[in-house]
């Protein structure tokens, strides 16, 4: 498997890019990893982790947002201020998952995956 | 000459909106439909008779639940039981939140929020606030929807946080209203045929929201905290009230099988039914009535860590008589789950097996190895049920007894 990967660029999702660029995260990982690889054709590997990242505009709004929640809560954690701005933070995060399912959706490896659970292509790896 | 077949029959599949210019009988409404301008193309010359059944009004299901804690897992599950994919309305809002399928239609009680992103901010009201939403209309629609009738529904974009134009959306056989407020409003409670509350418990939530959201960027384990912190208070206030008013509860808490567990990965699942509604025979453990205690796992069946618990009996649930199905653990192979579903009885399924056939082809969806999945498939197919009766009943035919 090592040789099959040599030479191979992988594409990472922004996500993991974004967590491990920013110094002030936890260190926490995302629950759950699952790497997935693909023979496409002769000798090419496409490998990625997880489903598919959420689309930027959704995930800078709600990004912002969450700074905005932050802010109205500051003053006083109880007023409706505060709630109404964790409100919005949640309806973006459910929309976020949303997006990410509908992307799947439309993911071919998702796709056979769904067809052939049980070859070596879709495997999942739990970390 | 079966157009109208689903006066006679109990099947759910009756083509009784069948496209067609024959064999009309009295009886039925015969709309002609020609393409409206906002779909494109108008056809000329083919005409397209819809032939809809007089008998054939809706049944209306309610599925409350908070954001988050599967509704969509649980509607999907829901349409597949039906047969047929549901998909969104087809050349319409790319962002609308209904879902069509042959049988059914799913419509998210978000568009009735009367407050949009900024007025609710301004206001300092969530939307699980009923300020935030508009009961009137929300009544008036579905009522039109009970009596046959199309309605021009507003859509609320979830991305942009607006009011879109609204959508078109013509009477199906089922109609299903999800959101957070769907039993809130008496004169809407009273629409339902039957309704279905999603109770998942706060450690439970917090697990789920923690594998949401946690990749997210800008999200952390606090931030994630200090939302469901921060709406608590008006989810205790307005949504979680509505449980009393439901004909059957899923409640999802930590399993018991694991001492002190707090990962959220193994559950212990409730199924909450009521007693005495109406085309609903709650499902039951070998005995109807008898409290019973069981562990699959023996002899027979050989279960991995932490391995499965049934318990099943009657209680009383705010003051209500209910019957009582319980799974804790989860299922790690096929046997399992067939010898599971072989136990159960009143299931409402049509053949041997459905119910491990149904979770089976949506592996891929989240809960299908616990009680989540199982009974989410249950509650489908005691649905399906429920509709078969209904649609027997007004057709004069004696519903069939319950198979399997």
């Amino acid at each position: 498997m090592a040789s099959a990967l040599t030479g191979v660029s992988l594409s990472t999702p922004a996500t993991f890019a974004a967590a491990t660029a920013r110094g002030d995260r936890p260190q926490v990982a995302p629950a759950r990893v699952t790497l997935r690889s693909m023979v496409m054709g002769r000798g090419t590997v496409a490998c990625r982790a997880g489903g598919p990242s959420t689309p930027p505009g959704i995930s800078d709004k709600m990004s912002e947002s969450i700074k905005e929640a932050q802010e109205a809560c500051s003053e006083d954690s109880a007023s409706g201020e505060c709630a109404a701005a964790w409100d919005e933070v949640e309806e973006l995060s459910a929309a976020a998952s949303h997006a990410r399912d509908k992307l799947k959706e439309s993911d071919p490896l998702e796709n056979y995956c769904k067809e052939n659970p049980e070859t070596d292509e879709c495997r999942t790896y739990d970390s | 000459m079966a157009i109208c077949s689903a006066h006679t029959t109990t099947s759910l599949r009756s083509p009784c909106t069948t496209i067609s210019n024959t064999g009309l009988r009295q009886n039925q409404v015969i709309l002609f439909t020609t393409r409206s301008s906002r779909r494109g193309s108008t056809r000329h010359g083919a005409r397209t008779f819809q032939v809809s059944c007089t008998a054939e009004k809706p049944i209306i299901i309610g599925l409350a639940a908070d954001s988050g804690c599967g509704k969509s897992t649980f509607m999907r599950r829901l349409t597949s039981v039906f047969g047929g994919a549901a998909e969104p309305p087809k050349g319409g809002n790319p962002d609308s939140n209904t879902l069509i399928s042959d049988t059914t239609t799913v419509i998210c009680l978000d568009d009735y929020h009367s407050l949009d992103r900024t007025g609710r901010k301004e206001k300092g009201v969530t939307a699980l606030d009923p300020k935030a939403n508009d009961f009137d209309l929300m009544y008036e629609q579905v009522k039109a929807i009970k009596e046959g009738k199309a309605i021009e529904k507003p859509i609320y974009n979830h991305v942009t946080g607006l009011l879109d134009p609204a959508e078109l959306i013509q009477p199906p056989k089922i109609f299903v209203i999800e959101g957070l407020h769907p039993m809130y409003d008496q004169r809407v409670r009273d629409l339902l045929d039957f309704s279905i509350y999603l109770d998942i418990s706060n450690e439970v939530k917090f697990a789920w929201k923690i594998q949401r959201d946690m990749a997210e960027r800008g999200h952390s384990l606090e931030s994630i905290k200090a939302s469901i912190e921060a709406r608590k208070p008006d989810f205790d206030a307005y949504i979680d009230p509505q449980k009393q008013y439901a004909d059957a509860v899923i409640e999802v808490l930590p399993t018991l099988l694991i001492p002190d567990d707090n990962e959220g990965k193994v559950l212990r699942v409730k199924l909450i039914m009521k007693e005495g509604v109406k085309y609903f025979n709650p499902v039951y453990l070998f005995d109807e009535g008898s409290s019973i205690s069981w562990i699959p796992c023996g002899r027979k069946l050989t279960c991995s860590y932490p391995g499965i618990k049934f318990s099943y009996g009657p209680d009383t649930y705010f003051g209500q008589e209910v019957s009582v199905l319980e799974m804790d653990g989860q299922f790690d192979r096929l046997d399992e789950l067939i010898y599971v579903e072989s136990h159960l009885s009143n299931l409402s399924t049509k053949f041997y097996g459905e119910v491990t056939q149904q979770m089976l082809k949506h592996s891929d969806f989240p809960g299908s190895n616990n009680g989540t999945g199982l009974f989410q498939t249950i509650v489908g197919l005691k649905i399906r049920d429920l509709y078969e009766q209904i649609i027997a009943e007004r057709a004069g035919v004696p519903a069939e007894a319950a198979k399997v």
